[in-house]
Order: structure tokens, then sequence, then C-alpha cells
């Protein structure tokens, strides 16, 4: 604490300087009766010194991904992180700036959001991105209401929006929180047997005013089907799609096949997992949208001298302008890790996306063929996949994770906690991390269970 | 200028990766998904990409490079150790699904962080899930509209803000669902009781207001406010934006509050990084605590299989909160921002009232220096006291009204000064209650020296004359930015081809 505050022992100085006698007379006007008595019941402060030696006991006492083999995805992907991101984007100037509300002396920050919304509009395939939403689930949920502002007035269906029944439903109960206050209905399309969309109901939310997919979907199945949806819905319906953005390096931009808004989790580029956060939200959309989207953007202008110069603009869109009629509450968002983000595009290119997207598709197809052959496996849908696959497995899946679990490999999603009636599959999850090593020690492991649950090999 | 899409190396140049994995057939994705054209990124080599984000970082600025005097925003230094922590694979490379056995230091730490929320705020139960403070506004107020949902009272469709209230309040509320009932301040920025009794009643399901308000002042009728509101039913719900003012001192607890919520990236340092990430945990009374989204970090003794893996005599887990409004975030909210706060946090311990009274000190120095200084300098004339007060809390505002009447000069003139001198401007035209206003809140780690030059300089913008301040800034790396050119001509991206 002592080395945090400059004026500590030249209290007295301030005070009289000010014509004041102690501490006590900054806060005369607070009525007395809603006074703290005595100290704060805390523990004493520490130092520097002291807080590390904690935290690294602590946080020493968590069971890291990267300290076992781990297949545990579903939503957020284990990646490497380029030393020069992290280098780069702890630089005070970046890291210590707020909001750049006085763009002269934020041109850096402004500048590389300005080129984040121009990457993320590339690598999605829309003309406009905004700077960053929190994370995945909120952008898709944004992207809802955002889709009713738009087409409530033209909807045959108002207020009903129409989502995969598929999507998780942590990111499910966060659309609901944000949709409830609009009084908008979420509807629910359904699925195949082999994973895909039903084509057929999504019939049902033509003239709704938005359709949420995701690509690949929850279950890590690339569905060929969602270029056919735009198609179906029509144009008074916006498509959102949720991507997985490694994958657009080999997967078609869903901007090139209809989809009116992307959204979609950032963390695989530029992000570790963090244990779910910080991330960021990418948010892109068609010109339609744009007035009436969340969030803050970035737009190229000019300075008194005809410079280049870059600021915030379409701010009468948000909250500290309109108030109560904002397109949306959010204020701070997630620019430092969506720099993270633009900092791990530039360094990839087109190509070394490509070739990282390679990587996560080829550990998948191993993982796929490895396991395809391990006694007492099932590979659920025989489609083609990105990053991860549904297995079922004998026995329940809870239980074939803690034996796992207990053989030091973390393996993967219970999906018995996001679909109930289920209880023997489980998703596992390949990023480029994922070794040839790691996937044989799973299938030894699987194999390992499956005799224990008396399956022979 | 670097711009990062005129940097095209030649093809299949970038970031060099290991080899993929050898797989009997290739990885097929569907003909009609196959990706046509490659996104039209820039390629870089790695030194290229360091020297751009270095150029760029040159051309901002942070609490690092110097004083930030942004009202409202708190923006005091950020302790490195902080981001040391933050990286350790503890908390980088955690996935929230793992098991609570592989989680024991996470959990314990959000269930300190919780418990440390909770006594400072004087409530029974904290949530960190809310990633930024408007996310915690929204997340609050849906707890309040489920628990009058549950009673049955379904007439509670209002909720009462304060015209000087941040805009994110009434956003918040209105995301929710609810209507928005606006009550004037009074001249002095303070609530107007009258104008509250006015408009509380039985369609009140809570007031949302900050104290310190937005002009720093204490509200010292907050109990008569508290009041007015429970009589009527109503909840009261306590913005955190200003809690660096109070830690210790007093609490929304016992001022009569029901729920608020706290911007770690303001009171407990995580770094703001431009405009986040944020950290917006909310603490509620009892009777709210169930409808909190879930899950919580919660404790009970360990069992005798799990005591070899505890970090402390506690097993730590996670809990549902029996009529949860579901989720805000998906995962558990900014974890890696909690992680920075907690550090922060042990830094003080129980002396954060030493780091509120300090903020606080900061503050009203700051206000008698700057008058001091204008004195000395003659140019007293030109601004007044926001509001008439005897002392500020750890902020508190100017108007520039006079300088604007007399000499045409702006408080965007003002701040575009202070730019030119090295610092970053106050918050200008918030709150909107204070004509031309100027809002400064130098935190508790600047030091006397730091506070004094600033006022030396603020009366130095103030002796210069209107046309060469209008031109202001000259130093920094651009001059005034045209926002009309920008909203007229939308250039959102890169043009590439089109």
């Amino acid at each position: 604490m002592v080395d945090q505050l400059p004026n500590l022992g030249r209290e007295d100085e301030m005070l009289k300087a000010m014509g004041l006698q102690n501490m006590e007379d900054l806060f005369s006007d607070i009525p007395s009766d809603v006074r703290f008595k005595g100290p704060l019941p805390l523990r004493p402060p520490q130092s520097e010194e002291e807080i590390l030696s904690d935290a690294r006991r602590l946080l020493g006492a968590n069971i890291s991904m990267g300290s076992r083999t781990s297949f545990l995805g579903a939503g957020l992907y284990r990646n490497y992180i380029p030393a020069s991101v992290f280098q780069l984007v702890t630089r005070g100037e970046f890291l210590t700036a707020y909001t750049p509300y006085q763009p002269e002396v934020s041109q850096g920050m402004l500048q590389a959001m300005w080129e984040f919304q121009s990457l993320i509009s590339e690598l999605v395939g829309l003309p406009i991105a905004n700077l960053s939403l929190y994370d995945g689930s909120t952008a898709a949920a944004e992207a809802l209401t955002c889709a009713v502002r738009v087409h409530n007035r033209k909807a045959s269906q108002p207020n009903t929006v129409y989502v995969s029944s598929l999507t998780s439903p942590d990111k499910m109960s966060v659309m609901e929180n944000y949709c409830q206050g609009a009084e908008i209905t979420i509807k629910t399309l359904e699925h195949n047997d082999d994973g895909t969309l039903n084509l057929d109901s999504v019939k049902d939310a033509a003239g709704s005013c938005g359709v949420y997919l995701e690509q690949p979907n929850p279950l890590g199945v690339l569905d060929e089907g969602l270029t056919k949806t735009k198609e179906i819905v029509g144009e008074h319906t916006a498509l959102i799609v949720g991507v997985q953005p490694v994958s657009l390096g080999m997967v078609e931009a869903p901007g090139h096949y209809g989809a009116d808004i992307v959204v979609g989790e950032g963390q695989p580029l530029g992000s570790p997992v963090t244990a779910g956060g910080p991330l960021y939200g990418i948010f892109a959309c068609s010109k339609p949208y744009l007035r009436l989207m969340p969030g803050r953007i970035v737009g190229r202008s000019v300075d008194v001298d005809g410079k280049e110069a870059y600021c915030l603009t379409l701010s009468t869109r948000e909250q500290h302008i309109r108030r109560h009629r904002a397109t949306s509450n959010i204020c701070t968002n997630e620019t430092l890790i969506a720099l993270m983000g633009a900092m791990h595009m530039a360094l990839l290119g087109p190509d070394g996306l490509h070739d990282l997207a390679y990587r996560n598709a080829a550990a998948c197809q191993k993982a796929k063929e490895v396991l395809v052959e391990t006694p007492g496996v099932k590979i659920v849908h025989d489609a083609p996949h990105f990053n991860e696959f549904a297995i079922e497995i004998e026995g329940s899946a809870e239980a074939c994770l803690a034996y796992l679990d207990d053989n030091g490999i973390i393996g993967g999603f219970d999906l018995g906690r996001w679909y109930p009636s289920i209880t023997n599959q489980i998703l596992i999850t390949t990023t480029d991390q994922t070794t040839q090593q790691d996937i044989e020690a799973l299938s030894a492991q699987l194999s390992m269970w499956a005799s224990h649950q008396g399956v022979s090999a | 200028m670097s711009h990062l899409f005129n940097h095209n190396g030649a093809p299949n140049t970038g970031y060099s990766q290991p080899p993929s994995i050898e797989t009997a057939t290739k990885p097929s994705i569907p003909a009609g998904l196959v990706r046509r054209q490659r996104a039209r990124w820039p390629r870089l080599s790695e030194p290229e990409m360091v020297r751009h984000y270095t150029w760029l970082s040159k051309r901002n600025f942070g609490i690092d490079t110097g004083f930030y005097p942004l009202g409202s925003c708190t923006m005091k230094h950020n302790p490195r150790v902080n981001e040391v922590i933050a990286q350790l694979p503890g908390i980088a490379d955690i996935h929230p699904h793992q098991p609570e056995h592989h989680l024991q230091g996470l959990l314990s730490i959000y269930y300190e962080m919780q418990h440390m929320l909770e006594v400072c705020a004087g409530m029974d139960q904290v949530t960190l899930q809310p990633v930024a403070g408007a996310q915690g506004e929204f997340t609050a107020v849906r707890c309040i509209q489920e628990y009058f949902r549950l009673k049955g009272d379904t007439k509670r469709t209002k909720v009462i803000v304060p015209d000087s209230a941040h805009g994110t309040n009434p956003a918040s509320a209105a995301m929710a669902g609810f209507e928005i009932v606006e009550i004037p301040s009074r001249v002095d920025g303070r609530i107007d009781l009258d104008a509250l009794r006015a408009v509380a009643d039985e369609t009140t399901a809570a007031m949302m207001i900050t104290n310190p308000n937005t002009l720093g002042l204490f509200e010292a009728d907050i109990s008569e406010a508290s009041k007015i509101v429970h009589d009527a039913g109503g909840q009261m719900y306590y913005d955190g934006a200003n809690f660096n003012a109070i830690l210790g001192i007093t609490s929304p607890g016992l001022m009569g509050f029901d729920a608020v919520h706290f911007n770690l990236h303001k009171t407990f340092s995580q770094p703001h990084g431009g405009g986040g990430p944020g950290s917006g945990p909310i603490g509620v009374k009892a009777h709210l605590a169930e409808f909190l989204p879930g899950p919580l970090a919660d404790r009970r003794a360990p069992t005798a299989g799990e005591q070899s893996t505890a970090v402390d005599e506690f097993w730590y887990h996670w809990r549902e909160p029996t009529h949860s409004i579901g989720k805000v975030q998906q995962w558990h909210g900014n974890a890696g921002a909690v992680i920075r706060c907690w550090a922060y946090y042990r830094r003080y311990g129980s002396g954060l009232t030493t780091m509120s009274e300090h903020a606080v000190l900061n503050a009203n120095y700051l206000r008698y220096a700057i008058h001091k200084a204008a004195r000395d300098e003659g140019v007293d004339h030109l601004f007044v006291d926001g509001a008439e007060t005897d002392v500020a809390k750890h902020e508190f505002t100017l108007s520039m009204q006079p300088a604007k009447e007399q000499f045409g000069i702006s408080a965007m003139d003002v701040a575009k000064g202070l730019l030119d001198r090295g610092y970053m401007a106050p918050t200008v035209y918030f709150p909107l209650v204070v004509p031309e206003c100027m809002m400064i809140e130098p935190t508790e780690t600047e030091s006397k020296d730091t506070l004094d030059t600033f006022a030396q300089h603020f009366a130095e913008v103030l002796k210069v004359d209107a046309e060469t301040l209008h031109a202001a800034p000259t130093t920094t790396p651009v001059r005034r930015v045209d926002e009309v050119y920008a909203a007229r001509n939308l250039c959102l991206r890169h043009p590439f081809d089109d």
C-alpha cells in the first residue's frame, strides 16, 4: 500500500494549505449514521512479493490445461499466442489508456481498432465490424435484439427470433436475458440425426426477425445447409451466423453465403482461454444494420489540416448520448483483447490463418481417425467436423471423464450438461495444440475404459 | 504514417507454424463451404509487425504516459505485478468447465473477492459474473425484476433515474424492459427529494443513483431517498462508478441500498486497455441473493478425500442460486480481471480506507490548487465551481461558462489546450446539468507535485487567447479531428478495392 500512494506522509501539508485540520474534515458532508464504525474487517496489506507468492501458491493449485492432456473446448479453444502479442499489448500506452474520447492523443488505439474492424470485416465477409462486444454469447444476444430493431416493422412474426436448438444453454440463457426486456420470443430450430440443421424447420422462421445458427455448430459439425438458409428465410429476416474465427481460414465466410450479421467468440485469435474471460465478442454486419447496431465503431477522418486521423463515430446510437433509447447499454468493451486479436491476425496473414485452420482441422481429423478405431467409442455424427465432435461411450459420460481425469487426461465436455437427456456422449475438442501423442493417449484410456465396461477389443 | 494494410509480403510468408499432424485422409470441408478467396489481410514479418504496433503505441496516451484526470473514470496507476499474475498458467490456461478439484485456487480467490466486496458494499452476496459496469447494472435490475415477478407484483414497471446519472443507468434499465422516469436534480446537482416523492409509487421497481453523485458531491439526503423509495415498495440500486470515494468510509448497505455494482476496472485498477476489458460484479441484500446469475463461489468443510487437494481449511465449490435469472456472460465473468483486482486488493487489505481518503484528499487539493493558481494568474473569473460545496469527494466539476460567455472559450478548447501541455483532458460536457462542464478526478496515485504543476498549467491555458485555443492542440500526433466528417463520410474499414 505504501508504494502506491505518493502523498502518504504529506497529508497535513496538503490539508493545511486547504485550511483543513484533518482528514476527517474531508468527510464532514457524510452523515454519521451512514459512516463505517471502525476499520474495515479485512486482512492487513501485503507487499508485492507476498502477493506474488500467494498468487503462485493459489493459482499453482489449479490444474492448467497445458499441464495435462486436454480435450476440453466447447466454445473456448486452446491456442498458441505469439510472444510478440504479449510483449506489445502490455505497453503502458495501450494497457493504461481509457476509451479514446480525446482522439488527438488516442490515434494509436483508434487506428489499431479501425484495422481490427478491417481484419474482421474481411475475415467474415461483411462490410462493417464494431470494435468488440464482451464475448461470443453477448455478441449473439445483441445480434438478436439488433435484428428485431431492424426487421420488426415488416416482420410477419414480429418480436420473434429463431435459434438453433443445439445452442449451449449458457449462451441461450444470455440470449434470453438480453431478449426478454424487448419482449422477444425465442423459438428453436431442429436438427437432423446427422447433426445438420433441419432445413424444413427453417421455413418456420421465414417472416421472423432473425435466425441464429453456428458454423461449425456446437457439436463441431460443418453444415453446408447453412448456405441455403438465407434463401429460405428471405430478405426481411436476418441470418445471424456464429463462427469460430480460426475456421474461416478454410471455411467460407458467412457473409459470402448470405449472412447479414456474423458474431463469434474471438478468443481463438489472440487470447488465452483465461477461465472464460476476458475474451472478445466479434460483431460484424451488412449496411442495413449499421445504424441500429450495438457497440463502438471507429471511422477514418481528417484533422483540421486535412491529415488522416481516426475517431469514434456513429456515437448517437450509444448510451452516453441516446440514454434509454440507445441500441445497447455497452460502454466498456474488450478493446485490449481485440487488440491482441488484431496483432495475432496481423502476424498470421491470410496464409498463416489458412495454415492455422488446417492444423486445427488436421488434429480433429486425426482424432476421428484414431477414435473410430477405438473399441467402445462411436463417433456420433458421420459429418465433416472442425475442432470438435461428439463421441458415444459405454457407461456414463460423467464417470468416463472422472476415469480419464484420474489418468491425467481432461477428457472433453459431458454433453449431458447441455442436453440433459444424453448421458453417454462426450464432446472431444482438438486444436492446433493437440498432438498425435495426446490423441493416442486418449484412445488408449478410452479403450481401457471400454474394457472396464465389459467391451472386448 | 504506418499502415497495417500497406504491408504486402510475398504469398506464403507470415508467422511460422509447426507442421500439422499427419492424417490418413485430408481433413475435408464440404464442397459448398470451402473458402474461395482468402481474407485480404496484409502480410507482415515479425519485425514489421512489432514496429507497427510500437509506432501506434507511441501515438496513444495512457496513465503511464502522464496525468489522466478523466472524471468518472478513476484512472489510477495499475500495479504491474498484477499483469505478471494474470499471465500465470493457473489462470491463463484454465478452462471454466474444468471440475472443481482442478480449480480450488481460482475458486478460493473468487470466494475471497466476493467476501471482500460484500464487506466493502455492506451487501450479503456478490456475484463476479458481469463483465462491465453497465452489465452489472443490467444484471441487478434483472434480479429486481424477477424478485417482483416472483412476488406477483407485476405493476412495478418503472425505474427512476436522476437526470445527472450516467447514460448506462437508463440504457441498462430500458434493456431489461423498464420504463424510465427521469427526475431533475437540484441546481447544485443533488437529488431533489420532492421530485422523487412525486414519482415514487406502486409502479416503481427501483431507483438507480450514484453517491457521490456525478458532480462529486455526497448526497447527504441519501437515507431519506432510500426511505421514500422503500416506502413506495421499490428497490434502491447503487451505481458503483464512484466507489473510489467511499471504501471503508461509508457503504451502500449503510445508505439503505438493496443492490450495487462495482467497476473493478476503476476502483480496483484492472487496466482499462483503451476501452476494456472491465469487470462489473454486483452485490445484493439477502432478499435478492437467490436471483443472481450463477454460479457463485461457495465453500464448506472438505471431505477426507478432498483434504489433500484443498488450498486451505475449506473446500470451494460453485453454487447455483435457486431463482437465478440465468447468465449474462457465457462463463464465469472476466476471471482474468478478477485475479488482477484480487492482487490489487491484497496490496491494500484493510487499508482500502486510506486509499479512498487519499483519493478524496487529492481531489480536494487539486480543486484548491486550481482555484489558487487561477487567482494568482488572474484568470479566476473564467470559471466557477460546477456546484457550491465546502468539500468534494473523489472528483469535482468546473463550469467554463464564464470563459465561454466572455471570450468564446469552451470547455473543449480548454481540454485541447491541456493536451498540448502533456495531459489527458478531464471529462468534458458531463454531467449535462453543469454548463460547459469539466469533470476532474485525479485519483489517489498522483503526487502533490503533479497536482500543483497541473493546476499551474490549467491556469496558464486560461491565459491563452481564444483564437490560439480554438486551434489547439498543435503538438499532438494529429490536430483537432473532424468528427462530423467521419460521420458524413463513413470509412469504417480499409477500402481494399471497393
